[in-house]
């Protein structure tokens, strides 16, 4: 199982790029917010561009919240696969915090599906 | 200590689920006159190729998308036919698991699982009838694919439509093909036996009588 760290930042930071024929699947979550200078509200967001359909003939990129965690200042947590059984992004995988905080670090573990 | 494993009194042999090399086809006398070049004859198969192909589409709640197999530039084209009239693909097509259905129509427009009573055809703006005909990721799963198709040069166009069902926002479909190119060469005269051992490959219009 592939994981990827990134620092919290409100910039949607890349944990696993978009595959065409699979889904991502999350395995755990851990927000280490130790050092961090605050709470901080950390989402998982699914990014995509739907398929043209019988409804939509000029799709748009679409950003679907999957997960919200607001992780407290000194805090550390790790969330499992029971947890999370539920965040699957079909199309990239990115994290995004409500603060830039180079102290709080988001790993998520994650399979293609 | 020492054992000698004693030779099993059967086996059983399952069967390749594809055509194989020396496989024998015959296209049924129920095909049309524009497929003369297959219509009432019988072939062997000379060479296979087995091609994987993934096809995938985002879809939100509710919407549908028509995939068409049949060649073209269009936006719902996927190209899968057959270009040479020697060619034969048999396609085996597998659903990862999702929300959704598919349905099938061969032309465009007709279903091939309506009933016999008036307006038993599938309607995805009709609560019970999206389902009627409906074929579902449990029943040609993704490992173990179950739907086989047939594609010649110049078939009519087949369109699967996959519609996403309530519950979830966007569902993402994936289709795995494994298209078998089967490379044919006829037999022009085939015996009795020919006859009986080759697969019989029948128009579509057999499965709306």
């Amino acid at each position: 199982m592939p994981s990827t760290v990134v620092a919290a930042n409100t910039t949607a930071q890349t944990i696993a790029a978009e595959r065409e024929n699979a889904a991502v699947k999350a395995k755990s979550i851990t927000i280490d917010n130790l050092g961090g200078g605050g709470d901080r509200v950390i989402e998982i967001q699914d990014i995509f561009t739907p398929a043209v359909t019988e409804g939509v003939a000029g799709p748009v990129e679409t950003t679907v919240s999957r997960f919200k965690y607001t992780a407290l200042a000194g805090d550390q947590i790790t969330l499992g696969e029971d947890e999370i059984s539920g965040v699957k992004c079909l199309g990239a995988m990115k994290v995004i915090s409500d603060v830039i905080d180079a102290s709080c670090f988001i790993t998520v573990g994650y399979e293609h599906e | 200590m020492l054992e000698l494993v004693p030779k099993p009194q059967f086996s059983v042999v399952i069967p390749p689920k594809t055509l194989q090399e020396g496989y024998l086809v015959t296209f049924s006398s129920d095909w049309p006159s524009t497929h003369d070049a297959i219509r009432e004859k019988t072939f062997r198969i000379d060479a296979v190729n087995q091609v994987p192909y993934d096809l995938s589409y985002t879809i939100p709640t509710g919407d549908y998308r028509d995939v068409d197999f049949a060649n073209g530039s269009g936006t719902f084209k996927e190209n899968i036919y057959p270009e040479n009239q020697s060619s034969l693909f048999e396609v085996l097509l597998g659903f990862k698991p999702g929300n959704f259905v598919s349905h099938w129509y061969i032309p465009s427009g007709k279903s091939v699982h309506n009933l016999e009573y008036a307006q038993m055809y599938p309607d995805l703006t009709n609560a019970k009838r999206k389902y009627l005909g409906a074929r579902t990721p449990k029943d040609s799963p993704y490992e173990d694919p179950r739907i086989k198709l047939y594609f010649v040069k110049d078939l009519a166009p087949m369109i699967m439509r996959l519609y996403v069902l309530g519950g979830v926002d966007y569902e993402k479909i994936v289709a795995g093909l494994t298209i078998n190119k089967c490379l044919m060469r006829e037999i022009t005269i085939p015996t009795e036996a020919d006859r009986l051992k080759a697969k019989v490959i029948r128009y579509y219009d057999y499965l709306r009588w």
